[in-house]
């Protein structure tokens, strides 16, 4: 059953010759296919059916756009979608550009004073330049109880307040915690006794309760908490503060 | 004969194809640049929506009685504000997290002060941010929460200013 050398040539040629013979058939099918096109072409009827199909395809598919859910937005329908935005940022700048007119109504160029009493700094501002910062004491957080059981509580209020009056070399009217915390018997309400010159330095802010912003003799402990309530400043930031501002500035105090 | 009455259905046939496929260009140029246009006023619209929030914000504050905070995250600054006055202006060191993806433009609500041994306290606004110095102590369930970091003695002054429900505006 072994195959020859011979034989096994034999075979492939004959195989090779039969691939020949049907690509010469294949060829010559499709030149005659060919020459039946080029004939096609030249006739009108050719040209008439093509016009048709080119008239009729189009038309169907735009067509089937419009009804279709996945197609693109027919162009009116996204010009009025343009017009309608345009009219809404339109809209949102001009209630912009009102309320910027009223926060603007609000805003002054008046200075005023804020007075941070965890830091211990004051700071003379106008809008959001700051024009001179210094170093204060504010309240001591101390408390102290008379033997008739009156106490105080020694803290800077917080909150917005006025300048309600400038003073010039400030007279100190002694409270009473002054002679309680002394240890002192306190004396009648008027009593002269309680008129203190020089303690509070050559200026005082009023701000109302009997709280000031002034002087103190005890300028090594600027920076701290140590004042009966009142805010101290050195001289020298006194008598700028007190020559910047004027009745009615605002003072801010957190 | 036949040649040239070839020639001339060619010409006739595609006629109102070519005037077809010049129309259709038309379109397809206004239709890229009304989308080109509706995006883009699509953004406007959005910025303006973010500045109108911010401008009402605002206007609340500057007729209510609360100071308030304004973070703005492009210039790592904040403002303490009571009405329209500007009480302190800090700068800040942002964390890692800060400001993420969660953190949008917009109010934020200060939800827990919590104060820690030796000055250590943190300001919690919500699950969104947390304010604190370098040594704050911030509670466990708000570690993961970005954060700002200001100097010891601007965090206290903020910490004493602002009470528990005072706002915050994040500017992005």
């Amino acid at each position: 059953m072994t195959m020859t050398r011979r034989e096994r040539q034999g075979d492939a040629e004959r195989e090779m010759w039969s691939r020949e013979d049907r690509l010469k058939t294949v060829t010559a099918e499709a030149r005659r296919h060919g020459e039946g096109l080029k004939r096609g072409i030249r006739e009108p009827w050719f040209w008439v059916s093509i016009a048709l199909l080119l008239i009729i395809v189009p038309a169907s598919h735009s067509s089937s756009w419009a009804g279709t859910a996945s197609a693109p937005a027919p162009i009116e329908e996204l010009r009025a979608d343009v017009q309608a935005l345009q009219q809404e940022a339109e809209q949102l700048k001009e209630e912009n550009q009102g309320l910027r007119r009223i926060l603007a109504s609000q805003d002054d160029d008046e200075l005023y004073i804020v007075v941070d009493t965890e830091s211990n700094r004051l700071t003379l501002r106008q809008g959001n330049a700051v024009l001179h910062q210094a170093v204060c004491g504010t309240g001591s957080h101390q408390f102290i109880e008379s033997e008739t059981g009156t106490d105080w509580y020694f803290e800077t209020p917080i909150g917005s307040f006025t300048v309600l009056g400038r003073e010039r070399n400030p007279v100190w009217i002694r409270p009473d915690w002054s002679y309680v915390e002394e240890n002192m018997p306190v004396p009648a309400e008027h009593d002269p006794d309680r008129l203190v010159r020089g303690v509070l330095g050559k200026y005082a802010l009023l701000l109302g309760n009997g709280y000031k912003i002034h002087g103190t003799k005890w300028t090594s402990l600027l920076g701290t908490h140590f004042t009966h309530g009142c805010i101290s400043l050195g001289d020298d930031d006194l008598e700028l503060v007190y020559k910047s501002v004027k009745t009615g500035t605002k003072v801010y105090i957190y | 004969m036949t040649g040239l009455l070839n020639k001339l259905l060619l010409v006739i046939v595609l006629t109102p194809f070519l005037i077809a496929a010049d129309g259709g260009d038309a379109v397809r140029d206004e239709r890229a640049s009304l989308e080109a246009m509706r995006s883009s006023l699509r953004q406007k619209i959005s910025s303006l929506k973010h500045e109108q929030d911010f401008l009402l914000f605002q206007k609340t504050m500057y007729a209510a009685d609360s100071k308030y905070l304004i973070i703005d995250v492009k210039h790592h600054t904040a403002q303490l504000k009571y009405k329209n006055r500007l009480l302190k202006d800090m700068h800040f060191t942002p964390s890692k997290k800060f400001p993420g993806r969660g953190l949008r433009q917009g109010m934020l609500v200060l939800t827990e002060k919590v104060e820690g041994k030796k000055d250590r306290d943190t300001l919690v606004f919500g699950k969104s941010l947390v304010v604190q110095w370098k040594q704050s102590i911030v509670p466990p369930q708000e570690k993961g929460l970005p954060s700002i970091t200001l100097l010891k003695k601007e965090l206290l002054s903020v910490y004493y200013a602002v009470e528990e429900g005072a706002p915050a505006y994040l500017l992005r």
